[in-house]
């Protein structure tokens, strides 16, 4: 092969150097783009992972009256007990309760101050044997139609919403991202027609003396594959920061809904290296399609 | 060296560029190609580099028929021809040395052989003392011999001049003539497109000439008109 690697590297520097900020451009927009949607495939992946863990756990939740009399909390155990729809379940008194609270409120302590133990229901959290969407319903509504009972939550419910919201975020982020991906291939096509137009006079001579198409295209196409590639390393920080809000939300919404809203650090490195992988190839396609249209007229 | 059979070429669709010419040049021939402006011999030049298609007829270079070339051929068709423009099309940002070796460098020939062809070249061209100057520190005479060395480094067996001598005043016109007249020599089949009646008429070689896309007159040692 006559294409020397230092002749690549010398034609592209140039280049750069030429188009300095359309280069950036480029750039950012890769990262962006990649960033983004790296992002919506991680939020879909810790959706995921929250809502495995909620489907083998607790299903719903019933909430007693604080004013509950002991002989109405006993005939509600004992039905749970009894039920062969339900397969465990936990007691939370209202100390634990109140625990939880204080746990939950600690950067508040005004808050924790005005509630007292007293004023929080006790709960039972209702593991059934069958965790199918509509038979939990069922249950949850046999258990709120009981006297004492001041309001069942079931997690489906939740759950659902949670599914819904993330799937619709999910779809719109993926969009968004597919959109400044093609932006960035164009914006790569672009630079790389600058490029060539600020060389046509150096084509022109080379297609004289009769260099081969591929010898005057692949200096250009490592030019598309370095922004690519460039874009594409940035984004895997950016990516990662996106994981750590995901922890965030994690740790201070202490809601247990959300307890394993979080990737697996290997998944997320994987999903950077995909998206490097994205831009090198979106890269050199662009301005593969810029040179081979400038080389055939 | 180069068949030409009946060759019609038309641009757009309506202008009539070359009309059913035919043309047969030996190897190691000179050739004038003359003719008023827009009689067809800068059509003529860029078919045989394939620059153009011919839109009608076939056309031979080296016992070929460049019609039947798939596109990845052309150029390797083109390191077997030489051009040299009018406007000498040298790259300013690079110098003379640099300029001839880039001829060399974009069809993958090795550095050493650059080396030794680069500045044997341009000794034969009289430019020696100007390796290090760029294209705009230099006469336009000088610019032409350049673009020469670019064209014949390679060593093709054919070189194309458009109008070489176009944008040169008389004498320095004749230095050219004389360079081409020693390529010529070495058995290079050149084929030179000019309006210079002074040229043609000292150097009494093969004529033909070109009017509205026909060829009107093919003499042997000819002259302008």
């Amino acid at each position: 092969m006559s294409l020397k690697l230092d002749y690549v590297l010398r034609e592209t520097a140039g280049n750069f150097r030429r188009n300095i900020t359309l280069t950036l451009a480029t750039v950012i927009t890769v990262t962006i783009s990649l960033t983004l949607l790296g992002a919506a495939l991680l939020f879909g992946d810790a959706v995921d992972n929250a809502t495995v863990r909620w489907k083998d756990g607790v299903e719903f939740i019933v909430f007693m009256d604080p004013e509950i009399s002991p002989e109405l909390e006993d005939d509600i155990r004992r039905q749970l007990v009894d039920s062969p729809e339900i397969s465990g379940f936990a007691y939370i008194d209202k100390d634990e309760a109140y625990a939880e609270v204080q746990d939950l409120l600690g950067d508040s302590p005004e808050l924790v101050e005005v509630i007292t133990p007293e004023r929080l229901p006790a709960s039972f959290r209702v593991k059934p044997a069958d965790t199918l969407p509509e038979r939990v319903d069922e249950l949850a509504a046999a258990f709120r139609a009981q006297p004492g009972v001041a309001r069942v939550v079931t997690a489906s419910e939740t759950i659902r919403a949670i599914e819904d919201l993330s799937s619709g975020l999910r779809q719109r982020v993926i969009i968004i991202a597919i959109v400044l991906l093609v932006a960035a291939a164009v914006l790569i096509l672009n630079t790389i027609r600058m490029a060539l137009f600020s060389r046509r006079r150096d084509i022109e001579v080379m297609k004289l003396v009769g260099a081969t198409n591929w010898f005057i295209r692949v200096p250009f196409m490592f030019e598309g594959l370095v922004q690519g590639l460039v874009g594409g390393v940035i984004a895997i920080p950016l990516i990662w920061l996106t994981n750590n809000f995901f922890s965030v939300i994690n740790d201070d919404v202490s809601l247990e809904l959300l307890r394993g809203f979080t990737v697996d650090p290997s998944r997320v490195w994987a999903l950077g290296f995909q998206m490097v992988g994205l831009g090198a190839i979106v890269g050199t396609v662009g301005s593969g399609i810029a040179v081979s249209r400038f080389l055939d007229t | 060296m180069i068949r030409i059979e009946n060759v019609t070429k038309v641009y757009k669709g309506e202008v009539l560029a070359l009309q059913n010419v035919s043309c047969e040049v030996q190897r190691g021939e000179f050739v004038f190609l003359v003719g008023p402006s827009g009689s067809g011999k800068s059509t003529f030049m860029r078919l045989l580099s394939k620059e153009e298609k011919p839109d009608r007829g076939r056309i031979f270079v080296a016992g070929k028929d460049i019609g039947e070339l798939p596109n990845w051929k052309v150029p390797f068709l083109r390191r077997n021809i030489g051009c040299v423009f009018q406007d000498f099309k040298l790259l300013p940002n690079k110098t003379v040395v640099q300029n001839v070796a880039f001829a060399l460098e974009v069809i993958g020939r090795p550095r050493s052989v650059i080396k030794e062809k680069v500045p044997a070249i341009l000794e034969l061209v009289g430019l020696s003392n100007k390796m290090r100057n760029y294209p705009d520190e230099l006469s336009g005479g000088e610019q032409q011999r350049v673009s020469i060395a670019r064209a014949f480094v390679n060593r093709p067996l054919i070189l194309l001049a458009d109008e070489p001598t176009g944008n040169l005043d008389p004498n320095t016109s004749l230095g050219i003539m004389t360079l081409l007249d020693r390529i010529n020599r070495t058995g290079t089949t050149v084929v030179m497109a000019t309006h210079d009646r002074s040229i043609v008429d000292k150097m009494r070689r093969r004529v033909v000439e070109l009017d509205r896309g026909q060829i009107v007159r093919d003499q042997s040692r000819g002259v302008y008109a």
